[in-house]
């Protein structure tokens, strides 16, 4: 079930009965027609042991179950929103970034170290994004938030990309993230221009990057 | 009626002769950097590096600022920088890149920017707390822009510091403002789309001076106020200052008001 987007900051979702969604709590707008929505504690799919997974992981956003038979507008904090169809490949997220997505999506964490060992941990501190993050893989769609609208960059194996962490919301595909650092004397006696750290996304894949260095 | 003679005097310039993004102005936003059609002519790659010299200023959406370089530099607000593919490095420029003299006159005058020089191969996307971007095309005019709005430069404009008066400190922008002068092209921020409003000589304008970013062309400027005994009493209408623009030339106005000392009264 495919979002449409109404305006650059609304969702609507059309839910069949028998099938659910997961959204963050509270995103619900409105909707229209018999829809149930239920808080779930565990945060998303899997059993306890997900559920106890991402706590652990601090990446347990209270989520809540949508089910029923309608459509349903979605939207949170006047942020901006994106939907990201998935065929199959993978997409990486913080889950606070999480608007809605389909339950046929398997959910899981991942930790900052598997790509990159120890570096892939401080990255992950300079970023922002924990030692964790979500992952949202199979078919179906995803509604992300982004302060500001979102631009995606394509990213192939001869032309990668460089990133402003801050400004870094999601990525999707066989891609490999590095922190670069450009660190020199100006830096160290405070005048940096501002981007000492960047984060290289090679491989094959798309990266989304929001107008803004601001956090949700 | 009224309203209609009144839509009639004042032409609101859209768009036309400023925003210019050759080629992929509109929202080249689905298809990603790599598909914009804007981009052949500046790839930045050594096999079809043709005639372009200078830096291309695109819009992708109205909040990003996309520019192509080929080993050219521009000059951008520090930190401004969203991401990048290709090889680009970014150097803080110490006193707004104007030399010793600049960079005194900066400090003394509290018109401070920090600016970075962004040189390299490739596309640099710039973009600052989700504001708009409007793009403004200098040919040997000067634009008077608020420090703070102004976004990225080409390398061969210059940037000084000129007196504004009792206007900028009821801006809340201090007594100066930085001025953007000769060639090439300018990207200015705005809380929201900005305006672009049209003075001559019959039809003066007055702006509030917190929803004022910028102006071009020859203009004097003048500060007036409608205090009167309600303001005293505390029923303003919060519209007590204005700013008049006499003469010919363009004024750029956000549709938001920055907190500025007259815009409580």
């Amino acid at each position: 079930m495919p979002f449409t987007t109404l305006n650059s900051r609304m969702v609507e979702a059309r839910i069949a009965p028998g099938q659910r969604m997961f959204s963050q709590r509270g995103a619900m707008l409105g909707y229209r027609g018999d829809v149930t929505f239920t808080p779930n504690i565990q945060g998303g799919q899997g059993g306890l042991g997900s559920m106890l997974g991402r706590r652990i992981a601090g990446e347990s956003t209270p989520l809540m179950t949508v089910e029923g038979n309608g459509t349903v507008m979605f939207g949170h904090g006047g942020h901006h929103v994106q939907v990201v169809d998935l065929t199959g490949d993978t997409l990486y997220v913080e889950a606070d970034r999480l608007l809605a997505f389909d339950g046929s999506l398997s959910q899981g964490t991942m930790f900052m170290g598997a790509q990159g060992g120890v570096m892939g941990m401080v990255r992950g501190q300079v970023t922002g994004q924990g030692l964790f993050t979500t992952t949202l893989a199979g078919h179906g769609s995803v509604a992300v938030m982004a302060h500001g609208g979102v631009i995606e960059l394509p990213i192939t194996p001869q032309r990668p990309v460089h990133v402003d962490p801050q400004a870094y919301v999601a990525h999707r595909g066989e891609v490999r993230n590095r922190l670069s650092t450009a660190i020199g004397w100006r830096e160290m006696i405070g005048r940096g221009s501002g981007e000492a750290f960047q984060l290289e996304l090679s491989g094959q894949g798309t990266v989304y990057v929001q107008a803004s260095e601001e956090k949700l | 009626m009224l309203v209609q003679e009144f839509t009639s005097i004042r032409p609101i310039v859209t768009a036309a002769p400023t925003i210019t993004a050759p080629g992929a102005a509109g929202p080249a936003r689905a298809g990603g950097a790599g598909a914009a059609p804007g981009r052949k002519p500046c790839p930045g790659r050594p096999p079809t590096a043709t005639v372009c010299r200078v830096a291309q200023f695109r819009l992708q959406g109205s909040k990003v600022l996309a520019v192509d370089l080929a080993g050219d530099a521009v000059k951008a607000k520090n930190g401004a920088m969203v991401a990048y593919d290709g090889q680009m490095t970014f150097k803080k420029m110490t006193g707004g890149g104007e030399g010793l003299r600049g960079m005194v006159t900066r400090r003394l005058t509290g018109e401070q920017m920090t600016v970075m020089e962004v040189k390299g191969q490739g596309t640099c996307y710039f973009a600052d707390r989700a504001s708009e971007i409007n793009l403004v095309r200098l040919q040997g005019e000067k634009l008077f822009v608020e420090a703070s709005n102004l976004l990225c430069t080409e390398a061969a404009l210059h940037t000084g510091t000129t007196f504004t008066g009792l206007r900028g400190a009821s801006q809340g922008n201090g007594l100066f403002t930085t001025t953007v002068e000769g060639h090439g092209q300018a990207a200015l921020t705005s809380d929201g789309p900005a305006v672009v409003l049209r003075v001559t000589k019959q039809y003066p304008l007055q702006v509030d001076p917190g929803a004022y970013i910028a102006h071009t062309g020859r203009l004097k400027q003048h500060f007036q106020s409608g205090v009167n005994f309600r303001t005293l009493i505390g029923e303003g209408s919060g519209e007590a200052f204005q700013i008049r623009f006499e003469g010919e030339g363009l004024v750029y106005v956000q549709p938001s008001e920055r907190n500025t000392l007259g815009g409580e009264v």
